[in-house]
């Protein structure tokens, strides 16, 4: 393939999928600086297998590369930071379904902008990397699998735990409220 | 408390990512379960909690700009544009340069299009489906039961922001039973039932805003669809009857409509 159409596939291919990219390593390494610099050496990367590239779902594989050069980076960089999970650390609970008297949606209207970005920042990288590419990247299970190399099951898994994570650290310490009157009804599908 | 299985089930629930049979037989438990409910709900809220404010890091200029350097043309390449006073044939040189800068655009939307169609039009496909299968499982078949068209178009253009073509069929077989307000897409839209034979044919309208276009026909989950533009409304029917009798169906929905 010819440095010109290597370079015109790459344009179409992964250029749009640059923001991704970048939101992924940013949230996987803390900071911006080496954000940019995995990204870079990520994409360089992409641009070497491209001729290799058939498949049809350019973003996962672009952010299957992406993520596993934040994961070289963080194992080099921040040894302490915990990248891989045990199976013993899949939870054999999941954080309780509400327990206390406050109805925890209640706690999560509270819960600003800075507490929610300190809580993913906080989950541990193999939970917090499933969350953003639900959540931000809006992708499905099968996506995610394909970009954390896991199974559909785990995908499944982890982030049914992060979202525990989240709901944990986002409801306030336990203090005695006031019992919240019942809620009006919201469920149900307005027909 | 839930076994974690289900915990995990929930939220593969809240994320539409299970299996028709078990999506609908959640749903059916949440009519029974508040403490579900309320699970739910919870899972809800805390989606668009980090949506509204997880800080979504898009690509900075500087990285952009180092990657656009990357991709750049061979310097020499650069110097020639760089050039101001650029003789005749020079600037011929440009042309191709411009040329590919616009078929890049139009690449990058084409392929932008291309992939985000199908995702838009399964999204629907689903809903179709799922609303389908939730109706012939006998919840909720019509919200206004009536042979008459005259009884159940007003009713619905009252909860409607707008007034869906309600007709009877005229094929052999086929009964009109009434319509309903139903949600695809994530808006509200109007879907008559009818019956045809021993099966039920579900036709959602809902105003469009393109052009009028013939019926795609496609089988999912052994149900067949189609759907089409036509006087500015668009139509997406299903049900699960044999091919013939389905695109009489489709044909007399077309011809009432435009008759009508």
């Amino acid at each position: 393939m010819s440095d010109d159409e290597n370079r015109r596939r790459f344009e179409l291919l992964v250029m749009p999928h640059l923001d991704a990219a970048y939101n992924l390593a940013r949230w996987l390494t803390h900071n911006d600086h080496d954000a940019q610099d995995v990204v870079q050496d990520a994409l360089v990367r992409a641009m070497h297998y491209m001729g290799g590239f058939r498949g049809d779902n350019a973003r996962a594989w672009v952010l299957q590369i992406v993520r596993h050069a934040c994961y070289s980076w963080l194992k080099e960089n921040r040894p302490a930071e915990r990248l891989f999970l045990d199976d013993a650390d899949e939870p054999a609970h999941d954080i309780a379904a509400p327990a206390s008297d406050e109805p925890h949606s209640a706690a999560m209207r509270k819960a600003d902008r800075l507490q929610i970005n300190q809580a993913i920042a906080a989950l541990p990288a193999a939970y917090r990397e499933v969350l953003v590419l639900r959540e931000l990247e809006d992708l499905s299970y099968n996506d995610i699998a394909r970009i954390a190399d896991i199974p559909v099951g785990t995908v499944m898994s982890r982030l049914a735990r992060a979202r525990g994570l989240m709901r944990e650290a986002l409801t306030p310490i336990a203090r005695p409220v006031l019992r919240t009157v019942a809620r009006s009804t919201q469920a149900g599908r307005t027909t | 408390m839930k076994s974690h299985t289900d915990a995990q089930r929930v939220n593969a629930f809240v994320d539409r990512e299970l299996d028709l049979t078990s999506q609908l037989e959640i749903e059916e438990r949440m009519r029974q379960d508040v403490g579900l409910r309320e699970q739910v709900e919870d899972i809800c809220q805390l989606r668009k909690a980090i949506l509204e404010s997880a800080e979504y890091h898009a690509a900075p200029a500087a990285l952009r700009n180092r990657m656009a350097g990357l991709m750049a043309p061979k310097p020499t390449a650069r110097k020639q544009l760089g050039d101001k006073v650029v003789a005749m044939p020079r600037w011929l040189g440009w042309r191709p340069t411009v040329a590919s800068f616009g078929l890049m655009a139009v690449l990058v939307m084409a392929v932008n299009l291309a992939w985000l169609r199908p995702s838009h039009d399964d999204r629907l496909l689903d809903d179709v489906v799922a609303s389908h299968v939730r109706s012939t499982l006998g919840q909720h078949l019509v919200d206004v039961a009536s042979s008459d068209h005259h009884t159940v178009k007003p009713w619905l253009s009252s909860k409607l922001d707008f007034s869906p073509p309600v007709n009877e069929l005229q094929i052999p077989d086929s009964v009109f039973l009434g319509g309903r307000v139903d949600y695809l897409g994530g808006r509200p839209v109007a879907a008559l039932v009818y019956r045809q034979g021993a099966h039920v044919v579900n036709s959602f309208v809902w105003p469009s805003t393109g052009n009028d276009s013939k019926p795609d026909f496609s089988t999912e989950r052994g149900f067949r669809t189609a759907h089409w533009s036509q006087g500015g409304m668009n139509h997406w029917v299903i049900s699960d009857v044999n091919v013939e009798e389905f695109q009489a169906v489709v044909r007399a929905i077309q011809l009432a409509d435009r008759d009508h």
